[in-house]
């Protein structure tokens, strides 16, 4: 496993660019996740590494050795997509073995280390089976199988888990989680699903419209995102206008005493629903919309002064129904600055 | 409930009817043919003098007085041009089917369009091939040319619905970023997953190829005689039966042709 870096990457198709300015480093052993909506350009940045586009401008590198014109096949570099893409030729057996045979392993040493795979992926009894006999997840664990069997350089995932269902994703999700982790895998994972990338991965890459937007830990992104789009694109998120005056936020309907930094002057900032406490404040909130999650209530009520408000309604005696004005407090240490005027 | 039938099992049975008629109509002049080319005296409705091999072995050149005009050389001869012309199209319809599923390319649509023209009747062909080439039209090669030309809509179309049904890009993709080269990706991968319609390709254009009249005739000049002449020629000179077991004997090809294919079809792909 190597460091990756791309360096000011700037992919170009005609007019359309899908890609500007790119700098970004997946760390050896690091599970990067890239995240944006569609045609935001992840797709893009994942075959740049892979080798399948060449870049317009800029550097791919892969330990300090420049690939940015390595054919794929030179690359070493482990690919999953959503669709599997198996050889229904082949054995599951000999998918794994595959990449192996491509790099002159003997016949011996091949059929070891797939076996050993499938064990690890805990398929080993699939091992004769044809590929388009099994079902998605474990079409998938072949796959990841057949991308770890070439002891790649990085391995790249292409929105994985998007065709399965939540419960078995969601065990999978924690399986190649730390399947990954112990196997030190670099990696880079794509996915339009924000909510998967913070549960599997150590840093997040939000990019947008071709840009990147903020990279940074999990928390980092959610707590502190930079700007609108992040703190949108990110969890749920309240964006409401303020005034900032020597460390307190003037909201309109209240003010809260808690932002370090001494800016003043315009500001939008970001509100999570996990701070705003239900039943224990002085804000008076009407809820307009609300939806039962079963381990959550989230709602979304309107101020005082009109502007809407998402929230959770978790644990609160209140019934509630359209109409019911609940009293709310935001939790000051929840609020971050996105954007200043 | 009424003992009506429901318009449901009403269309099935007329199905099931049309089907069996439509397999009758097909059927039972092959089966006609085949039993009367055993028989002595085919002179009234039902042939009469069972069972005969005589007209086998002279449609095979077995006998003395069939050598002169037996198909014994001529059938393998077809044979041989069909087996040439579907491994032409092979060699050049399949990367044609492949880079038309594909790639998106100038000149797709003319490419398209040339793959698929050939689909004009064989004497268009014929006139065309004996103008342009005059002195090889009438060759082995020329037939082989001419064969492999006239069918090659028919694998360039089915292996292109072969392509199409697959995530080609993906399986390239993956071929390629486990190590193997695009060759070797496209040799061990694409063709092996498109072998259904491979086979299917190759089966069509091997015995459309094997019975080829119009073209034949326009064009042959020398070499042994194509099965499809020698049938025409026994046809409008010889007695019915001989005909009748040539044309038994090309199903007989026909078939074993099938089969070989479909074997070769489920083993002679796999790798491991």
């Amino acid at each position: 496993m190597v460091t990756v870096e791309l360096d000011d990457i700037r992919k170009t198709y005609g007019d359309e660019t899908a890609v500007e300015a790119l700098d970004l480093t997946v760390a050896d052993g690091e599970i990067l996740g890239v995240v944006g909506p569609s045609g935001c350009g992840k797709t893009t940045t994942l075959r740049t590494i892979a080798g399948f586009e060449t870049p317009t401008a800029g550097r791919v590198r892969f330990a300090d050795e420049d690939v940015t014109h390595v054919s794929p096949e030179r690359r070493n570099v482990g690919l999953v997509f959503q669709s599997y893409a198996l050889f229904d030729n082949m054995s599951v057996l000999a998918n794994v073995a595959f990449g192996p045979k491509m790099q002159g392993v003997e016949k011996a040493e091949r059929r070891d280390r797939a076996v050993e795979l499938l064990e690890l992926l805990d398929i080993a009894e699939l091992a004769d089976r044809a590929p388009e006999t099994l079902s998605g997840g474990q079409q998938q664990r072949v796959g990841l199988a057949r991308a770890l069997a070439i002891e790649p350089n990085i391995l790249l995932l292409d929105e994985p888990m998007t065709g399965l269902d939540a419960k078995l994703k969601d065990r999978l999700r924690r399986e190649i989680g730390s399947l990954l982790d112990e196997l030190g895998v670099t990696a880079l994972y794509v996915t339009h699903d924000q909510e998967e990338a913070m549960a599997m991965c150590d840093r997040i890459a939000v990019l947008n419209d071709g840009r990147l937007e903020q990279v940074g830990t999990p928390r980092e992104i959610y707590e502190s995102p930079a700007n609108e789009f992040v703190a949108g694109f990110v969890g749920s998120a309240n964006l409401l206008d303020a005034q900032l005056d020597d460390g307190t936020v003037d909201l309109g309907f209240t003010r809260l005493h808690a932002v370090t930094d001494d800016t003043s002057g315009d500001a939008t900032v970001v509100v999570r629903p996990d701070d705003i406490a239900v039943g224990s404040g002085s804000i008076p909130v009407t809820i307009r919309e609300y939806q039962y999650l079963g381990e959550t209530t989230s709602a979304v009520g309107e101020l005082p002064d009109g502007q809407q408000l998402r929230l959770r309604l978790n644990g609160t005696a209140e019934e509630t129904t359209v109409g019911t004005t609940v009293s709310v407090a935001i939790d000051p240490d929840g609020v971050a600055v996105v954007d200043t005027a | 409930m009424t003992t009506l039938r429901t318009p449901q099992s009403l269309g099935k049975a007329a199905i099931t009817l049309v089907t069996g008629l439509v397999l009758a109509v097909l059927v039972v002049p092959i089966a006609v043919t085949f039993v009367s080319s055993f028989a002595q005296s085919a002179t009234g409705v039902v042939p009469t003098g069972f069972v005969t091999a005589e007209h086998w072995r002279t449609a095979l050149g077995l006998t003395d007085v069939g050598a002169r005009r037996g198909i014994g050389s001529g059938l393998w001869f077809s044979v041989l041009l069909a087996t040439g012309g579907m491994f032409v199209n092979l060699v050049v319809g399949v990367p044609i089917a492949y880079a038309l599923t594909r790639y998106e390319f100038r000149g797709r649509e003319w490419l398209n369009t040339l793959a698929v023209l050939p689909l004009v009747p064989g004497i268009i062909l014929g006139i065309a091939f004996l103008r342009t080439y005059p002195d090889n039209a009438g060759t082995a090669f020329g037939l082989v040319v001419g064969y492999a030309l006239l069918k090659s809509p028919y694998m360039v179309l089915t292996v292109q619905s072969a392509f199409q049904s697959m995530d080609l890009r993906r399986l390239e993709e993956s071929a390629r970023s486990l190590g193997a080269s695009w060759p070797r990706t496209f040799v061990t991968v694409i063709v092996p997953n498109a072998r259904g319609g491979i086979l299917a390709g190759s089966i069509i254009t091997w015995t459309l190829a094997a019975a080829e009249f119009n073209f034949t005739y326009m064009v042959y000049t020398r070499g042994p005689r194509p099965f499809s002449l020698f049938l025409y020629e026994n046809i409008s000179r010889a007695p019915f039966l001989q005909s009748a077991a040539a044309i038994s004997i090309y199903f007989c090809l026909v078939v074993a042709a099938i089969l070989v294919l479909q074997t070769v079809g489920r083993h002679g792909f796999t790798t491991t």
